[in-house]
């Protein structure tokens, strides 16, 4: 890849820190996303209330979690537990809330789907990405999602026609952009690397 | 740039301070659309002297037959609106820019609170003719000195009803912004507009509850304040200019017949920014778009609003 390249809309993910003006703290993590929620409290406990959802996997942090979060934690099974349990909560939630996402690209984003249903926009959540740089990819032909995509090019679950994984990114659909890589010529694929491990 | 020609159809006092001016397009057409927030600067010629002022339009969006600005007469001023308050009558020709927006309404917002001081209502005549139209959540909160002042208020009264809460200081009524932004739904978004001492306490009591800073919204025009007169040269153009006291820089490049970007004229779009290539003194930023760090780094200034002491100010123009 050319030296400079960048996207605008290519979301950019950064270290989650603490906000020191907030009424309360929601931090949301899966998988390793939790040891980034531990890493917050390394860095001081906050005086506001905080309310951590995790969803686990094979890894069992409940115990840990348990001492640094007292009080309201949610320890849920899957990512899918975890996205009702966020709605459930979320009607309660005041301005002043901040709220913090560590997890992969896609759990990110599913998680800003439910958020965004409650007036949080993207821009007010704070994303640490953790666990793999994998892309959910948006078919431009057919339309269909796929998930976990980690190479150059992936196979589209719903039309299987072989998609580039471009870097342009829709904050609304939590996909990256798959175009048909062989329409001129059809077959002739380049070479099909690992770049999104 | 290029602009509109208007003419006055009609003046109304409004309170003590406040007149309340309709511009019609001069050839009778339509006037272009524009959106709940947007302003235009209006150019008045005061014995020669070009003064452009940015003024809030507050009609309805939905209008395009007419514009409506109101103008507060301020006494400690370089004159525009007191020349806007006596000289312009019914009937007289004006040129006035494009309408351009630097405080539209957050769509994705999911109720909208206005806090308005005084003039400041002006901006958000025209946005809640946006949000009613919407259906959307809104509240106006509106403070202003005592009740011959407050501008609009009956109109308002009856267009917004039970969203309209008036605070007035002869009354001793008083807007808590603690109380008022502590307990507020997700999705909200505030927006203020007033005295500088208001839109300050308003940004900071939202800031420090933990609001994220792109539900916080403003809008303060800065009238050029008088200063010391400085000398400034361009590079580009090869020429050194005088700024007098009582005039803003952008207003001597202009007078000197060089041609400079501008669109708010009051410190706030950024449009005008000059890159600053030498200078031996203090530059005096008087503008809420340039950064303290690039304030202070003085290689750029906001030429409608800042001025500059010493001798020497090379631009990039």
């Amino acid at each position: 890849m050319e030296h400079g390249y960048w996207i605008k809309s290519k979301p950019v993910y950064n270290a989650l820190v603490w906000h020191e003006k907030a009424t309360a703290h929601l931090i949301i993590a899966k998988n390793q996303g939790v040891l980034v929620a531990l890493k917050l409290f390394q860095q001081r406990q906050p005086t506001q209330p905080v309310t951590l959802l995790y969803a686990q996997d094979g890894t069992d942090y409940a115990k840990t979690l348990n001492k640094v979060v007292p009080a309201g934690l949610d320890v849920l099974n899957s990512e899918q537990d975890l996205l009702v349990s966020l709605k459930n909560i979320m009607p309660n939630m005041r301005m002043g809330l901040r709220v913090y996402v560590a997890g992969s690209e896609g759990f990110i984003w599913s998680v800003a789907e439910v958020l965004k249903t409650f007036g949080v926009e993207d821009a007010d959540i704070m994303k640490e990405l953790t666990d793999t740089l994998a892309r959910t990819i948006y078919c431009v032909h057919c339309k269909a999602i796929t998930h976990n995509i980690t190479t150059n090019i992936g196979k589209c679950s719903g039309c299987e026609r072989m998609l580039f994984v471009r870097d342009h990114f829709s904050r609304h659909l939590g996909a990256y952009m798959g175009l048909m890589i062989d329409a001129e010529s059809p077959g002739e694929l380049p070479e099909i690397e690992e770049i999104y491990p | 740039m290029s602009m509109i020609n208007v003419k006055v159809a009609a003046i109304e006092q409004v309170t003590p301070l406040v007149k309340h001016f309709t511009f019609v397009k001069e050839d009778g057409s339509s006037l272009p659309a524009f959106s709940g927030g947007s302003h235009v600067v209006v150019s008045i010629d005061i014995g020669g002297r070009v003064h452009r002022n940015p003024y809030s339009l507050m009609g309805s969006p939905m209008e395009n037959e007419a514009y409506h600005i109101s103008v507060r007469r301020q006494e400690n001023s370089r004159g525009g609106s007191v020349f806007m308050h006596e000289n312009v009558t019914v009937g007289m020709p004006l040129k006035i820019t494009y309408p351009m927006n630097l405080f539209s309404l957050a769509k994705k917002g999911r109720k909208h609170i206005l806090i308005a001081g005084g003039i400041g209502i002006t901006p958000f005549m025209s946005q809640i003719a946006d949000l009613k139209r919407m259906g959307a959540n809104y509240e106006l909160h509106y403070a202003f000195r005592s009740p011959e002042h407050g501008a609009f208020a009956a109109q308002l009264k009856e267009s917004c009803g039970d969203h309209l809460h008036c605070y007035i200081d002869s009354n001793a009524t008083r807007l808590d912004l603690e109380a008022l932004l502590s307990d507020q739904p997700l999705g909200t978004h505030v927006y203020v507009c007033g005295p500088s001492p208001m839109v300050v306490a308003t940004l900071e009591t939202a800031r420090n509850l933990g609001w994220p800073e792109n539900h916080i919204h403003s809008e303060q025009f800065l009238s050029p304040p008088i200063g010391e007169p400085f000398k400034i040269q361009l590079a580009r153009s090869n020429i050194e200019i005088q700024v007098s006291a009582e005039m803003s820089m952008l207003e001597a490049i202009e007078a000197a017949g060089v041609e400079a970007d501008f669109l708010c004229r009051g410190g706030v779009c950024g449009r005008c920014e000059l890159d600053v290539l030498e200078t031996d003194g203090a530059l005096l930023h008087n503008d809420h778009f340039l950064t303290d760090s690039e304030k202070a780094s003085c290689k750029k200034i906001m030429p409608c609003v800042s001025r500059a002491k010493g001798e020497r100010l090379m631009l990039d123009l």
